[in-house]
């Protein structure tokens, strides 16, 4: 029992490609799930993986040659996965993910609306197959409505869900997301919509299409925001936000900025060494953070005047009380900064670039946050892991992602019973293999092996 | 245990005991809207939670927090004083039949008190708890404070956001807003719990589930990490775009209106500049892109200072929201900066029932909520109450289901249990 993962037994077909798609089968797989990825290294039959894509030539290790596995954020994304290359586009290719239906529990994919369906693999057809079958499919716009068939990448989803709005300085462009903030997210949707569809299969025995929509997702995320306009009339397009990184703005209307409490001090501030990424925050949400940060501080004078006696006099008279605090926090480096504030109870943090979180913060080390696989082409490398231990199964990440195809004769002939010769007729006439790409050589080995053990 | 009394949906047979702050109420509410039995334990008098603003008609009140309603809908509230033996037994006796406990005190807390995992897994070997905190139960940074803005900095949304020095001189960097680090651990703690759930369904078997707040934000910073693991190269940060290595291009620009229209403007081809050049004409804005030079091979690239200018002075001459809907029509991926209440208005999500009416008798008035981001056609996303005030349910659950009398009830207030 205590190796067993949380979704041994479930199967799920995987149809998704660049992030968000990838980013929710990440999950499932290292959960437990059997995930069968079909990819397509073919850019032209609109169904590649993300293997083509920019992120993947940035992210090829110095000394390895760029290819369709040389990608580290490929891998990263799509650990303990199993690849196979069908093309939807043949007939072959169709009968076999048909096939592949029958065997699964899931399907999940993040093309635009109508894509499945248009190869002849919509729901209905599903359901012929699968009664119960769970699929979840993930469009930016969802799969009704009127504007279904507008396209989005991450940026757009944050854009149009209000979440680019919400980050930045008053009387400046939006700063949005440095990052498609809603690909991660919108995969955990996807995770969401999966397991809660199969546990109400678990308990019903009935299957369902779960129509998520990424952007809708990004919504339910603004909430407080959005009841102050339809409870209260308030918009937040108006003076003062966002508030940056503070709670809220001086010289403004005293008004929630949908952070948490309104507070001061409520910032980041710049720390000893002056480069890019010295800084810190610190965050006083109650008298006593207060209390315990002038304590910190050495009870300067100024941390005792009246005009920072109480929130709302730190709240108004931000600008000096900020500029004040900056002078303490530029003494110190910013992990210790961290260390002395926390130790006292208040609560403050570095902030930390991507290098900082691999190799300088303590806690995720700790945690085992990033893990060695090995990979055939990239060779040893480290990969995120998860944000969470359970009890009674291993939940961490054990293996890289895939090579393209390097699951083909597992899944073409020990599930589905096809011949090797098959498979060599299929890697000519562009069934399993483009005939714009040359077949790798690990394809042809792995189907040499076949052979030769079933001879 | 059967539960099915407030909703069909796909959680309808699940009851949660929320034992949450501000850090986990998105995943109980969550839950709550697909159907699961989530009561709500706050301490005596209400949670914390119910302080925050902004508030109905501005006037501070427990029950009448906009952030609480946003984030309680679908749950039943309990008041219940742990720090007393009563509470105590009453928790025990709730966990024993009980399929989900989400907690979110600091580590250590709940076992003080003889109700941490190994204390009721002997009551109850079916269920699943979860602790979500801000750092995880162990490790050097475990009894650190954690708020939206901690998590925002040390998991590294903030090192990637915030402005190209052109825009604001001397930027900070900047956390988005929203309470988004409560999110994404939120997040995680749904799919561990659904995941041991779906675990238990097959098993019968509860485990334990330690979530850390701290590495969910870690790892919600898309290609930051796989960027830094395989090149060794710091990112920076850029207005209204992702971060990157070294300069990247603009795709913020301001429209007629003063709003913001995000749009990827180098995944313009040469076939595409012909569709952009017929939209152009569509608003008289002048263009010289029926000049041949750009259907020639790498034009796109050689002049793309000037077809960023074009496509800057372009946008300034339409408004965000219709550059949005004619974009889209002629295929361009793009997207009006919106802010959260103009989603409202957008009849797409009217198509889709996004919005909800939820009552509040309390009030005697209904308003409008954002609701279900997935549509289950077989087991409805539902909000199926509004937050619950403070206690609300305290005689329903300890009478109605503990078969405590009302007699008893008024002892537990006066003592302070409830």
């Amino acid at each position: 029992m205590a190796d067993r993962r949380p979704l041994e037994g479930i199967r799920i077909l995987d149809f998704t490609w660049v992030r968000s798609g990838p980013w929710a089968t990440r999950w499932l797989a290292i959960l437990g799930a059997d995930i069968v990825k079909v990819e397509w290294p073919e850019p032209a039959l609109g169904m590649f993986t993300g293997r083509l894509v920019s992120g993947n030539e940035r992210t090829t290790p110095a000394g390895i040659t760029p290819g369709i596995n040389s990608g580290g954020d490929y891998s990263d994304t799509n650990p303990m996965k199993r690849s196979v290359t069908i093309s939807a586009r043949t007939e072959k290719g169709l009968g076999l993910l048909k096939r592949l239906v029958g065997m699964s529990d899931v399907v999940i994919e993040n093309f635009s609306t109508g894509v499945l369906d248009s190869w002849g693999l919509g729901y209905d057809e599903m359901t012929r197959i699968k009664p119960d079958i769970v699929y979840v499919s993930m469009a930016g716009l969802g799969q009704t409505g009127r504007n279904k068939h507008y396209n989005t990448m991450g940026p757009i989803v944050q854009a149009l869900s209000g979440l680019t709005f919400t980050s930045g300085l008053p009387d400046a462009p939006p700063a949005g997301w440095g990052w498609s903030y809603m690909d991660n997210t919108g995969g955990m949707y996807a995770v969401m919509c999966v397991l809660t569809a199969l546990h109400h299969r678990n308990a019903t025995g009935e299957g369902q299409w779960v129509d998520m929509s990424q952007v809708a997702a990004g919504i339910t995320l603004t909430g407080p925001s959005i009841l102050d306009k339809t409870v209260n009339g308030r918009n937040s397009r108006r003076e003062y936000f966002p508030p940056g990184n503070r709670a809220v703005w001086p010289g403004g209307p005293m008004l929630n900025s949908y952070r948490g409490p309104s507070a001061a001090p409520h910032n980041s501030y710049r720390t000893k060494g002056g480069g890019y990424n010295d800084w810190c925050v610190i965050t006083c949400l109650t008298e006593a953070e207060w209390r315990a940060l002038v304590e910190v501080m050495g009870s300067p004078a100024w941390a005792n005047e009246d005009r920072f006696a109480t929130v709302t006099d730190r709240i108004r008279n931000q600008d000096e009380l900020d500029g004040n605090i900056e002078q303490w926090t530029l003494t110190l480096e910013k992990y210790e900064l961290a260390a002395v504030c926390q130790s006292s109870g208040v609560p403050a943090a570095p902030v930390q670039s991507n290098e900082d979180r691999v190799e300088h913060d303590p806690q995720l080390r700790e945690q085992g946050m990033y893990t060695t696989v090995h990979h055939p082409v990239i060779g040893e490398h480290l990969t995120q892991n998860t944000p969470f231990f359970f009890s009674e199964s291993p939940t961490s990440v054990e293996k890289s992602g895939p090579l393209c195809g390097e699951n083909n004769m597992e899944v073409l002939v020990d599930m589905l019973g096809l011949t090797p010769q098959e498979i060599r007729e299929g890697y000519e006439n562009g069934t399993f293999w483009p005939k714009s790409i040359p077949l790798e050589p690990y394809l042809i080995d792995a189907l040499e092996a076949k052979e030769a053990a079933t001879a | 245990m059967e539960n099915t009394r407030y909703s069909s949906g796909p959680l309808g047979n699940l009851r949660v005991l929320e034992l949450s702050d501000v850090i986990g109420e998105w995943c109980g509410k969550l839950m709550g809207d697909l159907g699961a039995d989530v009561v709500k334990v706050e301490p005596p008098g209400g949670a914390g939670e119910r302080r925050i603003g902004p508030f109905y008609q501005d006037a501070p009140h427990p029950d009448r927090s906009l952030h609480f309603w946003h984030y309680n809908t679908s749950k039943r509230g309990l008041t219940l004083n742990l720090e007393s033996e009563e509470g105590r037994r009453i928790l025990r006796d709730l966990a024993a039949t009980a399929d989900v406990l989400l907690e979110t005190y600091a580590p250590g807390y709940l076992p003080s008190l003889g109700l941490g995992y190994q204390d009721l897994r002997r009551l109850n070997p079916g269920l699943v708890m979860c602790s979500l905190t801000p750092f995880g139960q162990t490790g050097p940074w475990s009894q650190y404070r954690g708020t939206d803005l901690v998590h925002m900095a040390a998991g590294g949304q903030m090192a990637s956001s915030g402005y190209n020095e052109e825009d604001v001189p001397d930027p900070p960097p900047i956390a988005p807003g929203g309470g988004n680090a409560w999110h994404m651990g939120s997040h995680y703690a749904y799919i561990a719990i659904m995941a041991a759930v779906c675990m238990r369904d097959v098993t019968g078997e509860g485990q334990y589930i330690d979530a850390s707040v701290h590495s969910s934000c870690a790892l919600t910073t898309e290609g930051a990490i796989p960027i830094y693991l395989f090149t060794k190269q710091v990112v920076r940060r850029n207005t209204g775009r992702h971060h990157s290595v070294g300069p990247s291009p603009r795709s913020q620009f301001l429209c007629s209106d003063g709003r913001y229209i995000n749009f990827g403007a180098l995944r313009l081809t040469a076939d595409r500049l012909k569709v952009w050049a017929d939209w152009m004409d569509m608003h008289d804005v002048e263009h010289d892109l029926d000049d041949p030079k750009y259907q020639e091979p790498g034009a796109v690239q050689e002049y793309q200072p000037h077809i960023m200018e074009l496509v800057e002075r372009f946008f300034g001459s339409v408004p965000a929201e219709v550059a949005y809907h004619e974009g889209q029509e002629r295929g361009f991926l793009l997207g009006a900066v919106r802010s959260p209440e103009d989603t409202v208005e957008d009849p797409h999500w009217h198509d889709r029932d996004m919005f909800v009416e939820v009552e509040h008798p309390e009030l005697g008035e209904s308003f409008t909520y954002p609701g279900g981001s997935s549509i289950y056609p077989k087991s409805p996303w539902v909000i199926s109450r509004r937050a619950p005030l403070v206690g609300e349910h305290n005689e329903e659950v300890l009478c109605g289901e503990l078969g405590l009398s009302r007699e008893d009830l008024v002892v537990l207030a006066e003592a302070g249990v409830v």
